[in-house]
C-alpha cells in the first residue's frame, strides 16, 4: 500500500529506547512503565535482576530468562511474546555476551587456530545477528523496544569524564543509529529525571518534542508506574502535529524538485539557462529546494561550458566571464 | 571589515584544548598553520576520508562501482564462465550511507553574514549533501566503530550551527559516521543546538587574549 505522506497513520507507531543510567536509580522498572503493570511488557531478563524491583510494578510483567542466545530466540515465537506491546532488553550489553557466546559456539570463525575467541570475526558475527534480533522486533513484530544499558564514567582526552554505556563491540554506537529516544537516568537533588538532551557529562537523543530534562516520578505514594506509555503517547500525538505541518512543504519540495528536472530538459544554451535561472526563482520553494534547485542549474550549466557571472547575475560562456 | 569564518578555523582552534596533553604542541601548530592560510599536504586519513566520500557519492549517483571478474574456471553444469564480483574497499559502510544521500545536492556552498561583538563575520562552508531540508555530512573513521565511543562527540562541534546558520532552510544536520563496514548517525535538529553565535563568540574572545593572533587573523581572512 502506497499512501501520501500526510496521510500516514503514526496513531499505532512504536518507538525505540535507550534507557541508561547507575546501579539502582531503577532503569527496569522505568522501562516496564507501561501502566499496566507490566502486562504490556515482555522483559528480557538477561542479568537476572528483575527480582530487584518492586513486586508491585512487575506483578503482570511477562518476564524471559533464558540460559543462552537459541532460547531467547525460541521465546520470541511464543504468543506472550507476541501479544506484548513493548519488549525490554535487559541489559543491551549483556545480549552482546550472550551472542559472542551463542557465536563462538556455532560459526567456526569466531575462533582462533588455538580455539581462543578471534574478535574481528566474531563480533562481525554478532553485529550482524543483534542487527536482524533488533529489526525482527522492531520492523517484523512491530513492537517498542526498550534497551536498558549499564553505565561507566569515562575520562576524555580532555581531561572531562563522560557516562558511557557499558557494552562491547560496535553495537554501543550503532544502537543509537536506529533509536528515537536515549534518556540518561540521574538523580538531580531528591529527584529523578529522565535526560533526553545531549550535555557535557551524557549523550542522550530526543525527538518528537521528547527533549530537555524529564521529571520520573515517585512510584512510593501509590502512582501508577506509566512513565513510558504516557512518553509514547505524547510522541505519537507530536508526531501526528508534526506530520501534518511539514507534509505540505515536502510535497511541494518534491513538485519543485520534479519541475526542475523537467525543466533543466530544456536547458541548451545561454538563454534557456538564464530563462530557467529566473523560473527557479519564481518558484513556490520549499526546505531546501531553492539552493538544490540552483546546485542541479549549475551542473547543467557547466556541462553546457557555461558559468555564472556575479556582475551581471547571469550564465555567460565560460570564456566570457567578466 | 568583515572576517570570515570556517568550521576548519573553530575546529581546529578548538583542538587545541580538546586533544591529548602529548599533542597540544602539535594541535597549536595546526592551528596556526590554518590561521595563517597556508596550504599544507593533505593527511593520509584525509585522502582516506575524501576517498570514502567519493565512493558515497559514485554509489549515490547510480554508478556500478561493483567488478564483475571473469575467472579462468567454466561451470560445469551450465558452461558457463564462473564470474566473482569484486567490491570496492569500504563498500558496506558506503552503500548505506548513499542509501540516505541518493538524490540529494552534493558539495552545496553556503554563506551568510552574521555579526558578533559588534564585529561582522562571513560564514562559509561547504556541505557535503543537501536534502529535503537536512545538511548531511560524511566522516569516514580509519578505525572501527567498535574501537571506541562515537556517539556525542559531535555535541560541540561548531560544523553543524555554522551550516544550519549559513542555509537556514534546513531544519536538520546529520552526520553520517562511518569506518567502511558500518553506520553511525547523530543528528542535530536547528532548535535545540548551541548558536553559531556561540562558537565565534568564544573564538572571537580568545583571539582578543593574543593580541598578535588577532592581527593575523584580521589580515588573512578579511573579506572585501
Amino acid at each position: 500500500m502506497i499512501q501520501k505522506g500526510y496521510k500516514l497513520d503514526f496513531s499505532k507507531q512504536t518507538f525505540g529506547v535507550i534507557l541508561y543510567g547507575a546501579p539502582g536509580i531503577g532503569k527496569t522498572t522505568l522501562a516496564m512503565s507501561d501502566g499496566n503493570m507490566g502486562a504490556d511488557t515482555l522483559l528480557i531478563d538477561l542479568e537476572h535482576g528483575v527480582g530487584r524491583t518492586n513486586p508491585i510494578h512487575r506483578m503482570n510483567a511477562n518476564v524471559l530468562s533464558a540460559r543462552n542466545y537459541e532460547e531467547v530466540l525460541a521465546d520470541l515465537e511464543t504468543d506472550v511474546a507476541k501479544a506484548a506491546k513493548t519488549i525490554v532488553i535487559d541489559t543491551a550489553g549483556s545480549l552482546v555476551d550472550y551472542l559472542k557466546d551463542w557465536a563462538f559456539r556455532t560459526k567456526p570463525d569466531a575462533k582462533t587456530k588455538t580455539g581462543a575467541w578471534n574478535a574481528m570475526r566474531g563480533f562481525g558475527h554478532v553485529k550482524t545477528e543483534i542487527e536482524s534480533f533488533v529489526n525482527k522486533i522492531k520492523t517484523v513484530m512491530n513492537k517498542n523496544v526498550i534497551f536498558i544499558f549499564h553505565c561507566d564514567e569515562k575520562t576524555e582526552n580532555d581531561g572531562s569524564t563522560k557516562q558511557r554505556l557499558r557494552c562491547e563491540g560496535s553495537f554501543k554506537n550503532i544502537v543509537w543509529t536506529g533509536i528515537d529516544f536515549g534518556a540518561y537516568i540521574q538523580m538531580l537533588g531528591n529527584k529523578r529525571w529522565a535526560c533526553f538532551s545531549p550535555e557535557d557529562e551524557f549523550f542522550a537523543k530526543g525527538c518528537h518534542g521528547i527533549h530537555g530534562h524529564v521529571e520520573i516520578p515517585d512510584l512510593s505514594s501509590g502512582v501508577p508506574n506509566d512513565f513510558m506509555a504516557k512518553l509514547f503517547d505524547t510522541a505519537r500525538k507530536n508526531m501526528i502535529q508534526e506530520n501534518a505541518a511539514v507534509a505540505d512543504q515536502m510535497e511541494n519540495y518534491r513538485k519543485v524538485i520534479e519541475g526542475v528536472k523537467d525543466m533543466l530538459e530544456g536547458v541548451t544554451d545561454q538563454d534557456s539557462a538564464n530563462a530557467c535561472m529566473k523560473a527557479i526563482a519564481d518558484m513556490p520553494h520549499a526546505l531546501t529546494s531553492k539552493k538544490e534547485c540552483g546546485m542541479m542549474l549549475n551542473q547543467k550549466c557547466v556541462s553546457l561550458g557555461l558559468k555564472y557571472e556575479k556582475a551581471t547575475a547571469s550564465y555567460v560562456p565560460a570564456g566570457d566571464q567578466k | 571589515m568583515k572576517l570570515k569564518i570556517t568550521k576548519t578555523l573553530i575546529e581546529s582552534w578548538a583542538y587545541t584544548f580538546d586533544c591529548m596533553e602529548e599533542y597540544a604542541d602539535e594541535a597549536m601548530a595546526d592551528f596556526l598553520a590554518t590561521l595563517k592560510r597556508e596550504p599544507h599536504e593533505p593527511s593520509e586519513a584525509m585522502i582516506a576520508g575524501t576517498n570514502f566520500e567519493n565512493l558515497c557519492y559514485r554509489i549515490a549517483s547510480g554508478e556500478n562501482v561493483v567488478e564483475t571478474v571473469l575467472l579462468d574456471s567454466v561451470n560445469p553444469v551450465t558452461g558457463e564462465v564462473n564470474e566473482s564480483r569484486k567490491f570496492p574497499d569500504n563498500y558496506d559502510g558506503a552503500k548505506k550511507i548513499a542509501n540516505i544521500i541518493t538524490g540529494g545536492q552534493i558539495q552545496v556552498p553556503v554563506s551568510c553574514d552574521l555579526t558578533v561583538a559588534g564585529q561582522g563575520f562571513w560564514i562559509y562552508g561547504i556541505c557535503d549533501v543537501v536534502k529535503a531540508g537536512v545538511i548531511y555530512d560524511v566522516k569516514f573513521r580509519t578505525t572501527s566503530l567498535g574501537s571506541s565511543d562515537v556517539y556525542g562527540k559531535y555535541l560541540h562541534c561548531s560544523q553543524h550551527p555554522l551550516y544550519l546558520q549559513a542555509l537556514p532552510e534546513a531544519r536538520r544536520f546529520d552526520y553520517l559516521v562511518s569506518d567502511g563496514r558500518d553506520l553511525y548517525v547523530e543528528s542535530y535538529d536547528r532548535n535545540l543546538i548551541e548558536p553559531a553565535e556561540v562558537h565565534i563568540r568564544n573564538f572571537w574572545a580568545w583571539l582578543h587574549t593574543k593580541p598578535e593572533l588577532l592581527e593575523i587573523y584580521k589580515e588573512k581572512w578579511v573579506v572585501e
